[in-house]
């Protein structure tokens, strides 16, 4: 294990309480989308990222793209914690007046480096992000993290396209793949199989790791960070709705609030 | 009164779009291109040799193209992705309004084929008659349709130095010119074509406007005496000109290579309705889908000739009484 990782996983723990308590007190969100992109964002924003909370808008930082907007919760719990807002920010999601909107807002929230939530987009403007940086002769890396269910769109597969023929190495993207999507099983609505595979056939560098070991998403990036000349996918397989035992794999929370009795057990499972 | 050219002298928009951006992109190094595999459509090829690093083709792809552009500008660059506008406007239109518009990122869209004239011969999949109408209700972005060849070049250039989403309207390349090379343009405000007089006014933009120029001078030969408005910027409207030219003639003829829904005519009823009360008539295709055909045949035929315009002046003034 890597010495970093007893942090992360504190850091994970942390995150999916402020998940929880947002989506709670929101009475609003999607909490089981949320929960599984946890070890992805926190991996990404407390070990990996080149980002300088104090200048959001610093030209040379890394970017990050939720294109699952429905699970901002878990990016906001960590630009709050790392730094970027204060944390009281934090229960007026989705309140009139709140920085904090329903799906990420990038004028609105300082560190939201990409307005999303309409699925498929994410991998087509970080493209375009990874394009600037090298005309502008910059080494940032762009990291977006997509749904799995969100592969559906025809837009996703028109940017895998480009991107891999413009060799856009500095593009790392993650499927955040729980196997869920709104209506059931992601290949029982949409037949979407074999992820790694179509990215493969379009060119792109692959890998697939657990997407809730901290180890093996460490490594899964270094290794796509040091492939230069064509973009990354790392598929994660993911648990929709990790660490809360109830909401796991429980589709009926892909959105849903929790009443108080199941707010307070989360709450109790997650500070033991 | 604006110097026109009273020929049938023809100029290319496409051209004048495309030089007028290599123009931009030597003063300005953040400006670059988009193409859908369109770089051809849009006359950029001498663009892409002169600036080979800032074009980007994304293939045959509106919607990734424009979410592309919203990735270049975010990180700072000032993209124009320039297809045919029915592609832009309605396959691309969610992109724009919430990849584009509502972050509020700098890219620029220069729509080809406007109109059923800019898209005559390849009939509707090609032409596009609802782009104003559906960008007008998308808040943040701003909408220019110049009139010929030369307001293009001069509205590239203003667009260029202007910081946010503008969508700019233009032609097939076989476009009549219209006004003198000596004119200018100003952004967002309109423009006293002919000053004949108060017995109406005549709200024209694009290459229509040339019709409604002999029109004008057709009419103040008979002895009635018009105001002839282009109005060039769509978005932000230049309002209260508009409220004055309407409160001296209390009667307007809207002329528009558009569906009569949400485009030029709307927007002045607006006016005309909340600060101005006039009598109105709409000229523009009759919410029907025209068809293929050489493109002074489809003015013709769907309603926006010289005749046309004519005689809803005539019946304006008598409705005025």
């Amino acid at each position: 294990m890597r010495p970093e990782v007893p942090m992360l996983i504190e850091t994970a723990r942390t995150l999916r309480r402020d998940i929880f308590t947002m989506i709670y007190q929101a009475g609003d969100g999607h909490p089981g989308a949320s929960l599984s992109v946890v070890e992805l964002v926190t991996a990404l924003y407390f070990k990996v990222m080149r980002i300088d909370p104090a200048r959001p808008d610093w030209p040379d930082r890394d970017r990050f793209i939720l294109s699952k907007g429905h699970g901002c919760p878990a990016w906001y719990a960590a630009l709050a914690r790392r730094g970027f807002f204060p944390l009281d920010w934090l229960p007026t999601l989705r309140k009139l007046g709140s920085p904090l909107q329903g799906h990420p807002d990038m004028k609105k929230t300082p560190g939201v480096d990409m307005t999303t939530g309409s699925l498929g987009h994410g991998i087509a403007l970080g493209a375009g992000m990874a394009a600037a940086g090298r005309l502008l002769g910059k080494n940032y890396f762009v990291y977006v993290v997509t749904g799995d269910g969100e592969l559906n769109e025809g837009i996703v597969w028109e940017a895998i396209q480009s991107a891999a023929h413009m060799r856009l190495g500095r593009l790392i993207v993650f499927v955040d793949h729980n196997g869920w999507q709104s209506c059931g099983r992601v290949e029982q609505v949409s037949g979407l199989r074999d992820i790694a595979g179509r990215f493969a056939a379009f060119g792109w560098h692959t890998q697939e790791i657990d997407g809730h070991d901290f180890d093996q998403i460490l490594s899964a990036i270094e290794v796509a960070q040091a492939e230069r000349d064509r973009p990354s996918v790392i598929v994660a397989r993911t648990i929709k709705g990790k660490g809360i035992p109830f909401v796991e794999n429980d589709n009926s929370w892909h959105k849903r609030v929790p009443s108080r009795a199941e707010y307070e057990s989360a709450m109790k499972h997650l500070s033991a | 009164m604006a110097r026109t050219i009273p020929t049938d002298t023809m100029a290319s928009t496409r051209d004048a779009f495309a030089t007028a951006l290599i123009e931009a992109a030597a003063a300005d190094p953040r400006i670059c291109l988009l193409s859908a595999d369109s770089l051809k459509a849009a006359r950029a090829t001498a663009f892409a040799e002169k600036f080979p690093d800032r074009v980007f083709e994304v293939g045959i792809c509106e919607q990734a193209a424009v979410a592309f552009a919203a990735g270049l500008a975010s990180a700072g660059l000032k993209p124009f992705f320039c297809t045919y506008g029915c592609f832009i406007t309605m396959r691309a239109c969610e992109q724009i309004r919430t990849f584009v518009a509502y972050p509020g990122l700098d890219v620029k869209f220069v729509g080809l084929n406007g109109g059923i004239y800019g898209g005559e011969r390849e009939g509707v999949t090609h032409m596009v008659f609802e782009d104003i109408g559906i960008l007008r209700a998308v808040p943040g972005i701003e909408i220019v349709v110049p009139a010929d060849a030369g307001q293009t070049r001069k509205a590239t250039l203003a667009i260029a130095n202007r910081r946010g989403p503008v969508y700019l309207r233009i032609g097939s390349g076989r476009d009549p010119v219209i006004f003198d090379e000596s004119v200018g343009f100003e952004f967002g405000k309109l423009r006293l074509v002919r000053e004949y007089g108060t017995d109406a006014a005549i709200f024209a933009n694009g290459p229509v406007l040339k019709r409604a120029i002999v029109a004008a001078d057709k009419l103040a030969e008979q002895g009635i005496k018009t105001t002839l408005v282009e109005v060039h910027t769509i978005k932000p409207l230049d309002v209260d000109a508009i409220v004055e030219v309407l409160s001296r003639t209390g009667a307007a003829v809207t002329v528009e290579d558009h569906n009569i829904y949400g485009g030029l005519g709307s927007a002045i009823a607006e006016v005309i309705a909340e600060r101005a009360p006039a009598r109105l008539i709409r000229l523009g295709l009759r919410d029907v889908f025209p068809e293929s055909g050489e493109a002074e045949q489809l003015f013709d035929h769907f309603g926006f000739g010289v005749q046309h315009i004519c005689d809803a002046v005539r019946r304006l003034i008598m409705l005025k009484g």
